[in-house]
């Protein structure tokens, strides 16, 4: 677990480590530099996330997340320190912002406001296009997204985006930024206003592009639970700066810590913290339910014994 | 990227201004805008300006923001600026052009004192305008100003006009502008993100790439009317049937001083328009 220090250096330009997909430091952005509006909305973010990694970042409103999500696709281009996603200096000048966009895919919140095109087919293509792909390899690249998002490629792609139901809307839209394969996904709450089916399956959709393609993806959310079952890594910003850089298990050990900061103690991590305090040793690697109970089970018996 | 567009640019301020009745405020305004086309002579418009200056340091707004307002109607000032310099002809036939450009036979371009000045008339003019009316809205915030509308054509209900819901579709628009601009905003993004490229090519080009920034505006924007419509309809809104308002405009003090004082102005500026018209060779009033 580390805090970051709010002293600022001058660090000389450092080069990413190895195999990291997103390397950032002492990035700082103020909202309306120089006006009595300012605001420092991120204020010296040293952090590496290596390839594959799938890392929730949580805080609170305010709190500098989007901020900083908005940096990995320039969406916000960097003010001062250093940005590195995939070997692209972001700080540059003119980075290649095709290239960028192509390999980091933004998922907003709510993305099914984004949908415009006649078909579905053409909004999934709608970014596809824009990076150049020609049409034929386009469209197998669209079928190929929307059954991803578990969606019958031939029975929607001809559909209005606007007919579709709100599960379909979100699927479609996330079809429309899986198309282009990023390397990164960062998700944006990708399960605000979804029941808890279509939340799950939204969840176990990137757990898997996470587990067998080795996406590396970024997951700003509000639901600890969801940020519990699936991060290996949390993130939580407080006034822009990183408070806490951890495995959700070490994460939420942190009781008081965690609730000082107004945010929720997953269900199951107070469940482990309570066995914990009884005695009960729960490995880190366990979340669902199933492997605590083995976990307390084989513990029992070999105490038993 | 539309993010710098301000709407209601409310300046909060305690001050003498800000505390009178928006109705006063918007008559007083009105009276102002038609008041400076009375204006002829350079003297009222020093007289004018003083008034303008005065109202705005008790208004205790900053100076900076009045002329911001202005930036708006540059490109109007610099238009009407040069049409009326090129175009004026001099105020009588003995009047000499001060410079004057012949690049081909038949066609002459000749600048007269004549346009000039008519030119910086209008430039005064327009200025103190759009100086004049920033400072209601700098002083008045838009709710305010949809009530002070609505209770000033009350009158016109009697040729069955609908006032109330006239006044209700003003202040649901402006209610609406904030969030449409952030939702633009969250659009823009989206798309970016998915390599949409709005600052090159041609016209046409830049054109088309605001489809899928409009397509997507417009159905939130129907969502969202619809939503609203509903919420109206699940608490029985009814319109203007014996509908109170929750704050009651009342005059003061304040607004009988700003009234007296600034209608006594403005039948100072009419007074000097007759008199001008009346003899026209006093030249301080002409010129």
């Amino acid at each position: 677990m580390s805090r970051t220090s709010r002293k600022s250096k001058v660090i000389p330009k450092a080069q990413p480590p190895q195999n990291a997909a997103i390397f950032a430091q002492d990035l700082n952005f103020t909202y309306n530099p120089k006006s009595p509006f300012a605001k420092h909305a991120l204020a010296d973010i040293n952090l590496t996330v290596g390839k594959g990694e799938f890392v929730a970042i949580v805080g609170h409103t305010g709190s500098g997340k989007t901020t900083f999500v908005q940096h990995l696709n320039a969406l916000i281009r960097v003010q001062s320190g250093n940005l590195f996603v995939l070997e692209q200096d972001l700080a540059a000048k003119k980075p290649d912002l095709k290239k960028l966009r192509q390999n980091v895919g933004m998922v907003f919140q709510y993305p099914e406001y984004q949908l415009f095109a006649d078909t579905v087919l053409a909004d999934v293509c709608f970014g596809l296009k824009n990076f150049g792909i020609d049409k034929e390899q386009r469209q197998t690249m669209a079928k190929d997204a929307l059954e991803l998002v578990g969606l019958e490629f031939d029975k929607i792609k001809d559909k209005s985006p606007f007919d579709l139901s709100g599960g379909e809307k979100r699927r479609v839209a996330l079809a429309g930024v899986l198309a282009m394969k990023p390397q990164i996904l960062v998700l944006d709450e990708p399960t605000a206003g979804l029941d808890p089916r279509g939340k799950s399956e939204v969840l176990s959709l990137v757990k898997k592009l996470n587990v067998e393609q080795g996406v590396t993806v970024i997951m700003v959310s509000h639901d600890m639970n969801e940020v519990y079952e699936n991060a290996n890594r949390v993130i939580v910003f407080r006034d822009g700066m990183i408070a806490y850089d951890a495995s959700p298990r070490e994460l939420f050990r942190l009781e008081s810590e965690i609730e000082s900061m107004n945010l929720e103690v997953p269900a199951m991590a107070a469940f482990c913290n309570e066995l914990e305090r009884n005695g009960v040793r729960i490995p880190d690697k366990c979340k669902t339910v199933d492997e605590v109970l083995a976990a307390t089970l084989w513990q029992r018996e070999a105490r038993n014994v | 990227m539309f993010r710098d567009v301000t709407f209601g640019q409310y300046y909060l301020a305690d001050s003498f201004v800000h505390k009178m009745d928006a109705r006063v405020k918007l008559l007083l305004t009105l009276l102002f805008m038609v008041g400076i086309f009375f204006v002829k002579s350079f003297v009222v418009f020093g007289f004018v300006a003083v008034y303008l200056l005065t109202v705005i340091l008790i208004a205790r707004v900053p100076l900076r923001s009045v002329f911001k307002s202005i930036k708006g109607i540059i490109v109007l000032l610099v238009l009407t600026a040069v049409i009326n310099i090129l175009f004026t002809k001099g105020a009588n036939d003995a009047e000499q052009p001060l410079w004057s450009w012949s690049p081909w036979n038949g066609f002459t371009i000749e600048i007269y004192a004549n346009g000039l000045i008519k030119a910086g008339k209008l430039f005064l003019r327009l200025v103190m305008l759009v100086m004049g009316s920033s400072i209601l809205t700098l002083t008045t915030t838009p709710v305010d100003l949809t009530h002070a509308v609505e209770s000033l054509l009350k009158p016109l209900r009697i040729i069955r006009f609908p006032v109330h819901e006239f006044a209700l579709i003003m202040s649901l628009t402006l209610s609406f502008i904030p969030s449409l601009i952030e939702e633009t905003d969250r659009i823009i993004r989206a798309q970016k993100a998915r390599g949409a490229d709005f600052d090159t090519g041609g016209l046409v080009k830049r054109a088309k790439a605001f489809v899928p920034i409009l397509i997507p505006l417009l159905v939130g924007g129907f969502r969202r009317a619809e939503e609203l419509a509903n919420a109206m309809n699940s608490r029985c809104y009814e319109g203007a049937t014996k509908r109170t308002c929750m704050r009651v405009m009342k005059l003061s003090w304040r607004d009988f001083v700003a009234g007296f004082v600034a209608v006594a102005f403005f039948t100072g500026v009419f007074l000097l328009y007759g008199m001008a018209k009346k003899w026209g060779d006093i030249t301080w009033l002409y010129y």
